[in-house]
């Protein structure tokens, strides 16, 4: 499950209530953090995907709990225009090489913990995106670190937050645990 | 800002105002801006006794109940949701002098204009649309 930082209640509000609801409430979340939000609306699912793709945030995926639909949703970077940073790219193919010729590395996942817990690569350290920026202390600025997520959209944010925080070397790995074929542990 | 949606709400039942205030409070809830150009029925969308009992479809009142039952938000009040979002309100100026009505005849906070003021907002619109 998804640890959301934020819930709003739109159980039994029609149609556009349960969008216009979560627009207000998302301008008091911060960038990177988790809202969830839980609607009896059965059209709610396909409105807040394309609400989270036209406005700039995530859209995490939809729990069904007796009837009611909770989404989560992941506020996008409010600062992303500004102060952005390239971070280095590696293709998924190219890092799984590395891992598998046991390359000594630093792997950061920056998913859900339910995500992590499904299966991850070995020996990665996992702090999840909304975490990153309290919790970069546990790794060395120094280090080459490799950062991903599921898709690679994450691990950037996370990249960008660590890059500003004084970490030399980020790489990103893209696309990310979606279409990662090698070993996982749980 | 991500985009413009003018909308021309031409009917005066209660139906028309549903699809109005819905794709109104939908489009600026993601981002969009609005502005909705009310002329001859369509008036009755902002008439402050008018909107407040809007007629429906003739034949299709049982239609009152799924309302009451889908719990969904009465006309005045999605119409204040779509002011309080900045939703810009234009009555039209020659139907309201064609019907003799006063600005004060309307809700607070709208425009008044012509077809002009609405085009404006609308040629570089991204969605137009008709109600």
């Amino acid at each position: 499950m998804i640890t959301p930082n934020h819930v709003l209640d739109a159980k039994g509000l029609a149609c556009p209530m349960p969008v216009v609801k979560t627009k207000k409430m998302m301008k008091d979340v911060e960038p990177g953090l988790v809202l969830e939000i839980q609607a009896t609306d059965k059209g709610s699912t396909a409105d807040l995907q394309a609400w989270a793709k036209s406005t700039g945030h995530e859209y995490l995926g939809t729990e069904t709990e007796g009837g009611v639909l909770r989404h989560f949703l992941r506020k996008g970077g409010a600062d992303a225009a500004s102060e952005t940073v390239v971070i280095p790219e590696i293709s998924l193919e190219d890092f799984k090489e590395k891992v598998e010729n046991g390359e000594h590395m630093t792997v950061l996942d920056v998913r859900e913990l339910e995500e992590y817990q499904e299966g991850h690569i070995d020996g990665a350290i996992h702090i999840p995106l909304g975490e990153v920026e309290q919790r970069s202390g546990e790794l060395k600025k120094d280090d080459l670190i490799y950062v991903i997520c599921h898709s690679g959209r994450r691990s950037e944010l996370a990249a960008q937050t660590m890059s500003k925080q004084g970490f030399k070397q980020l790489i990103n790995v893209v696309p990310g645990m979606r279409d990662w074929t090698g070993k996982t542990v749980k | 800002m991500t985009g413009k949606t003018a909308i021309i709400a031409a009917n005066g039942g209660l139906f028309d105002a549903y699809k109005v205030y819905n794709i109104a409070t939908a489009a600026a809830a993601s981002d969009q801006e609005v502005a909705i150009f009310f002329t001859f029925e369509g008036l009755n969308l902002i008439h402050k006794e008018a909107y407040q009992q809007l007629p429906m479809p003739e034949g299709k009142e049982y239609f009152a109940e799924g309302f009451k039952k889908s719990n969904v938000p009465s006309i005045p009040e999605l119409a204040a949701m779509a002011k309080e979002m900045g939703v810009t309100f234009i009555g039209c100026q020659m139907t309201m002098d064609v019907m003799g009505l006063e600005k004060d005849a309307f809700i607070d906070g709208i425009e008044v204009g012509g077809a002009v003021t609405f085009l404006e907002f609308a040629k570089d619109a991204d969605v137009t649309l008709t109600f």
